[in-house]
């Protein structure tokens, strides 16, 4: 293990060394360093053009250069970017943080909904469901970024703060959006024609329903969860989570998810308070800490036999009811985030990633970092999600398909079990060595994402620097890119040995 | 089993119950969660401010001038009509005498730097010994391997990187009033742009003194450098060169605010790293523009379709986005949105190589000798050039108001330019080109055809191979051949400046950010030494002498003369055409009222003081 390890990295830090030699070199074939000044009629420019042949150092061969601004870089000295004079340690700081904060969301909400599809749609293996997956998916796959921003930007914010200025639904599209959602979930749930039709029926109604709710209380301009709505999706995801964690027959599992949605709605009150004080993000932390632990509690509390599976029900369902009540919370100040001058009633943001001079405390600054993550958010998902969706399908297809499928089914196993407990576990397995990969690619900054959205995140310093003519904060990107990838590479191998046994990394 | 949880699910509800009903009472409170609620108007500028003194090298770039034009007043600045206008609310100054020419800058009592400190002759005095050179006694020696042999005379010795060629001709050290209000400078030599060499870009002394010198007190900081620059005190110099080359660096909100002082309209209040910056009007400022919108900002969007829907989203009022087809289609397609079609002050022009033994040089053998016949060749090409069309066809998507622009010197809509226009003699090339013309001065000159011409440009240009496309079609009507010589943008730049036995002809744009008459000196001039843009190897003694006087003339209607003895010289001579001025398209919320784009830098933000933002 260790000298696989070992092994691994020394071969990665080689590839580092040869990647930025030759990184180095074709980024100073490619920069213009005087591109600006070519034009320019300035009657100095002859002092101009001398200066910066002086201050980069151009007379000097590049691989010579490369070999100084290499002992810089191993001594900790990432130089300057020489446009700004800023020290690149400096620049990476801010650019890293941006990039984390609009990659987490992405990557974790592609998982989860491209995962899903994929599972569902490989369970109902060419069924109309399935060809509509693949279709979507692979349009989505094709999409270009650049397009799908400007796209999202047109309708998600521009149409939609458009509609809020006059927040309410034709019948004819309340019918439309419930026919679209009836139709999707009888094909993904299938089954009898009473069953479909009966699913059907139900999604049609619940999403009607929804929208006539939303819209009768007002809720797009004064949005809220309140208790009410906590404790119908609670419980209805306090069910969900306990049939696929460990099925609905686990009468205690079952009840400890319930006890955690009573005892969120308890605190919802007591909480409000708790929320007027001055908050930060270590409180968001500390507060999600202890509801874990109150939902593993609430589980060993319910006893039995496999306390375990009741307290990761109990645990599930406590994060998803704390989730609300902390969004409850930040709805709550959406009228007068609207109100703000600086929102000026267009609460959905196409650029950057916090609106100037808003003000505000923790809660409307929470709010306007999320009405900013959105459509960024939103255009990553889209082009990820397709790709989740074709790996988990056929990677569960396999599984689905191999003996041991068969053994479960017929030694007697109720199917959710089979699927859930056999199938899907080992439909992860592939998955764990795509994720880790994509998570670093995405680190690198969806470039164009965050140009068209003007965030300035790890790609946006990427594109500037390298337009600039600037190679050190390029070659400190491209290094930790780089870097990262041959970490990842690493990570995705461990991740695969620990997940199956049939691979030693020591082999 | 079944009693128990029955009874655990009743006690939860009733604890619900028991909570519900404490807590209802405090439930209702509302607040406003602090948020701001001042309005402001929002620029989108499309790269971040990274240097506030303006004059040294990494400072010198548009992102911050626009910057600083908010934050900074002046002694004078452009108008509409690119007229320099004195701003006598700042201070006043005036020529003194011509010869020697003698300025004296007279700074007003109410001008004051945002920290209180007064704005004096001590501020002018640093810009000058910053920008002279007079100080500067020691410049970086490398060694082959780029080793810079001298850091130990380099860290002693006073270098200001910000020299320019008007303060350089100052060469005694100015004298100032015994108040300190008034500074005078005398030039060793006349020149003719003396006006544009002490304009708004000071940086705050007493500032440069404080950091650079180690003093706290305002005053005595400033009094510190004056007394190191009149009494030439190199080892106090050394650290205030260092410290004025690089100290007003920041890309965020520096955490010593005394870097953001400024003494104009504006006060720098958040910088955002390459997000947002904020400026708040200075209650304290005197001058003649006053801020009249209370907050400003500035958000920076690089791409020109985000800009354009930022504006549509109201999260900007007012964008100037790279012009482009698309660009103008969308903004033309917004409601409420003003959209302003003008010019920018890069224009697009054709030059022929003179001395490189191709067809455009007069000591070609083929001539033998004869200069008159290749005056003729270049005539007839220039006249090939479908400067009417390319501009249809390229730039009336862009700029409806395109016009083919007919000066090698002025920028359309200056002053001037309508009348030199009308004389300097480019009238003889028609902007539709005139192929038979072409026909009979080739034929005049006796010379064979089709002559090879050699055309040099950016190929990754697309505009500019659409233009040589158009340019190959024309010329070849009246005889000559276009052998394409484009070059990737890597390799262009040097072809253009040490390639010229490579081509014949080259097309490119030349940058304008001021009107200063001794900007174009460097492209026509070729003795006593040939001027940096010349890449052409024009040689006319003609132009040289007018040149020269230009230099040297500060009366106003003589340097118009000139520059019109100069045009007519390039003109009667072929040395190039200009073709168009680049578009630019600006845009604003109809809301936002006032707003008045001029051509040069500060383009979208000038007359910021007229600014008014209606409901």
């Amino acid at each position: 293990m260790f000298s696989f390890i070992s092994r691994r990295l020394l071969a990665g830090l080689g590839t580092l060394l040869v990647s930025t030699f030759a990184m180095y070199l074709l980024v100073s074939a490619s920069i213009r360093p005087f591109e600006d000044l070519e034009q320019s009629t300035n009657p100095n420019k002859l002092e101009q053009i001398a200066q910066r042949r002086e201050l980069l150092d151009l007379d000097t061969p590049a691989v010579i250069r490369y070999f100084k601004w290499l002992g810089d870089f191993v001594t900790g000295d990432l130089g300057v970017g020489w446009r700004s004079g800023q020290p690149v340690s400096n620049m990476l700081q801010g650019a890293v943080i941006s990039t984390i904060q609009l990659v987490a969301a992405a990557t974790v909400i592609a998982i989860l909904f491209g995962v899903m599809v994929g599972i569902v749609s490989a369970l109902r293996q060419y069924s109309t469901f399935d060809y509509l997956t693949i279709f979507v998916s692979f349009v989505l796959y094709s999409l270009p970024a650049f397009w799908v921003a400007v796209l999202l930007k047109q309708w998600g914010a521009i149409g939609f703060n458009d509609f809020l200025k006059d927040p309410s639904n034709s019948p004819l599209v309340i019918v439309v959006a419930g026919l679209v959602i009836g139709l999707l979930c009888m094909l993904a749930v299938g089954g009898t024609v009473k069953r479909r039709a009966t699913t059907f029926a139900i999604a049609f109604a619940a999403t009607a329903g929804a929208i006539l709710y939303l819209q009768l209380s007002n809720w797009w301009l004064d949005p809220n969860l309140g208790p009410v709505i906590i404790l119908v999706t609670g419980t209805a995801l306090a069910f969900a989570i306990t049939a696929l964690t460990s099925g609905l027959k686990n009468r205690r599992a079952l009840g400890a998810s319930l006890t955690t949605v009573v005892i969120g709605l308890a605190l919802y009150y007591p909480l409000q308070s708790l929320f007027r004080m001055p908050f930060s993000w270590m409180y968001v932390l500390g507060l999600a800490l202890v509801t874990v632990a109150v939902g593993i509690a609430v589980g060993y509390l319910w006893g039995g036999p496999d306390k375990g599976i009741s307290a990761r029900a109990a645990s599930l369902t406590a994060v998803v009811v704390a989730g609300m009540i902390f969004i409850d919370k930040v709805m709550s100040l959406w009228p007068q985030y609207m109100g703000a001058p600086a929102i000026n009633g267009r609460p959905i943001a196409t650029i950057g990633s916090s609106t100037p001079n808003l003000g505000g405390n923790f809660w409307v600054q929470t709010l306007d970092t999320y009405t900013h993550l959105l459509l960024p958010t939103l255009a990553l998902v889209l082009i990820q999600f397709a790709g989740y969706t074709r790996y988990s399908r056929s990677s569960m297809l396999e599984v689905m398909n191999q003996d041991y499928i068969r053994t479960a089914r017929a030694k007697g196993l109720p199917e959710r079990e089979v699927i859930m407990r056999h199938g899907f576990r080992n439909t992860l397995i592939p998955l764990a060595t795509i994720v880790p990969i994509d998570v670093i690619t995405l680190l690198g900054g969806a470039i164009i994402t965050e140009q068209v959205f003007a965030r300035p995140g790890m790609g946006t310093l990427f594109i500037r620097s390298l337009r600039g003519a600037e190679i050190e904060p390029v070659m400190a990107y491209l290094v930790i890119v780089a870097a990262l990838a041959i970490l990842a590479n690493i990570v995705a191998d461990l991740i695969y040995a620990a997940l199956d046994p049939r691979i030693r990394v020591n082999a | 089993m079944n009693i128990r949880r029955t009874s655990a699910v009743t006690a939860a509800v009733a604890s619900v119950a028991l909570v519900l009903t404490a807590c209802g009472g405090t439930a209702e409170e509302s607040e406003d969660g602090g948020i701001n609620q001042d309005t402001a108007v929002t620029v989108a500028w499309e790269a971040p401010l990274n240097e506030l003194n303006l004059s040294s090298t990494n400072g010198n770039a548009t992102q911050n001038s626009v910057i600083s034009y908010m934050l900074n007043s002046g002694f004078n600045y452009y108008d509409d009509q690119l007229e320099l206008v004195q701003d006598e609310s700042f201070g006043t100054y005036e020529k003194v005498s011509d010869d020697p020419l003698t300025v004296k800058y007279t700074v007003g009592d109410d001008t004051k730097w945002s920290d209180g400190t007064a704005f004096d002759a001590t501020d002018v005095l640093l810009q000058w010994a910053a920008t002279s050179a007079t100080f500067n006694n020691v410049e970086p020696v490398t060694d082959e391997n780029g080793e810079v042999t001298n850091q130990d005379a380099v860290d002693a010795g006073v270098f200001f990187d910000g020299t320019t060629p008007g303060p350089s001709l100052i060469d005694e050290i100015p004298t100032i009033s015994d108040d300190g209000k008034s500074i005078t400078f005398v030039y060793s030599k006349p020149f003719g742009d003396w006006e544009l060499d002490f304009t708004n870009q000071f940086v705050p002394a007493h500032v440069v003194g404080q950091q650079s010198l180690e003093l706290t007190d305002a005053q005595e900081a400033k009094d510190a450098v004056r007394d190191a620059i009149l009494g030439s005190d190199y080892a106090k110099l050394s650290p205030i060169a260092k410290f004025w080359n690089s100290g007003f660096e920041f890309t965020s909100m520096p955490d010593d605010k005394s870097l953001t002082v400024s003494n104009g309209a504006y006060t720098l209040e958040e910088y955002v790293e390459n997000e947002y910056l904020t400026l708040k009007k200075n209650p304290d400022f005197k001058g003649k523009n006053q801020g009249s919108v209370e907050t400003i900002t500035v958000r920076y969007i690089e791409d020109p379709m985000a800009q354009v829907q930022a504006l549509q989203n109201g999260e900007v009022d007012l964008i100037g986005p790279q012009a482009s087809a698309d660009v103008r289609s969308a903004l033309e397609a917004l409601p409420e949105v003003s959209t302003n079609n003008s010019v920018e002050g890069t224009f697009e022009h054709v030059d022929l190589v003179f001395g490189n033994k191709g067809p455009f040089d007069p000591t070609n053998p083929v001539y033998g000798g004869d200069a008159e016949k290749a005056k003729k060749v270049r005539q007839a090409f220039l006249l090939t050039i479908p400067r009417q069309t390319i501009v249809d066809n390229l730039i009336v998507p862009l700029n409806p108001d395109a016009e083919v622009r007919s000066s090698q010197i002025l920028i359309p809509g200056s002053p001037n330019y309508d009348k030199m226009v009308a004389d300097n003699g480019s009238d003889f090339y028609p902007a539709a080109g005139d192929i038979e013309k072409a026909k009979a001065l080739l034929a005049e000159a006796g010379v064979t055809t089709p002559i090879n011409v050699r055309f040099a440009y950016n190929n990754e240009n697309a505009r500019r191979v659409n233009q040589v496309a158009l340019i190959t079609d024309s010329a070849a009507k009246a005889g000559f051949t276009i052998v394409d010589t484009g070059r990737p943008a890597a390799e262009w730049g040097t072809l253009l400046g040490t390639g010229q036995d490579q081509y014949d002809a080259s097309l490119f744009g030349w940058q304008s950010t001021s009107t200063a008459v001794t900007e174009s000196d460097a492209n026509f001039r070729f003795a006593p030494e040939r001027g940096l843009n010349n890449y052409g190897l024009y040689n006319n003694p003609a132009v040289d002498a007018a040149l020269d006087k230009l230099q040297v003339s500060t009366d106003p209607e003589e340097q118009f003369q000139l520059q019109l003895e100069i045009e007519k010289q390039l003109w009667a001579d072929g040395f190039g055409t200009t073709i168009f001025q680049f578009p630019a398209i600006q845009a604003w919320d109809e809301k936002l009222e006032g707003v008045e784009p001029i051509t040069i830098s500060p383009t979208i933000f000038y007359n910021f003081w007229n600014w008014k933002l209606g409901a």
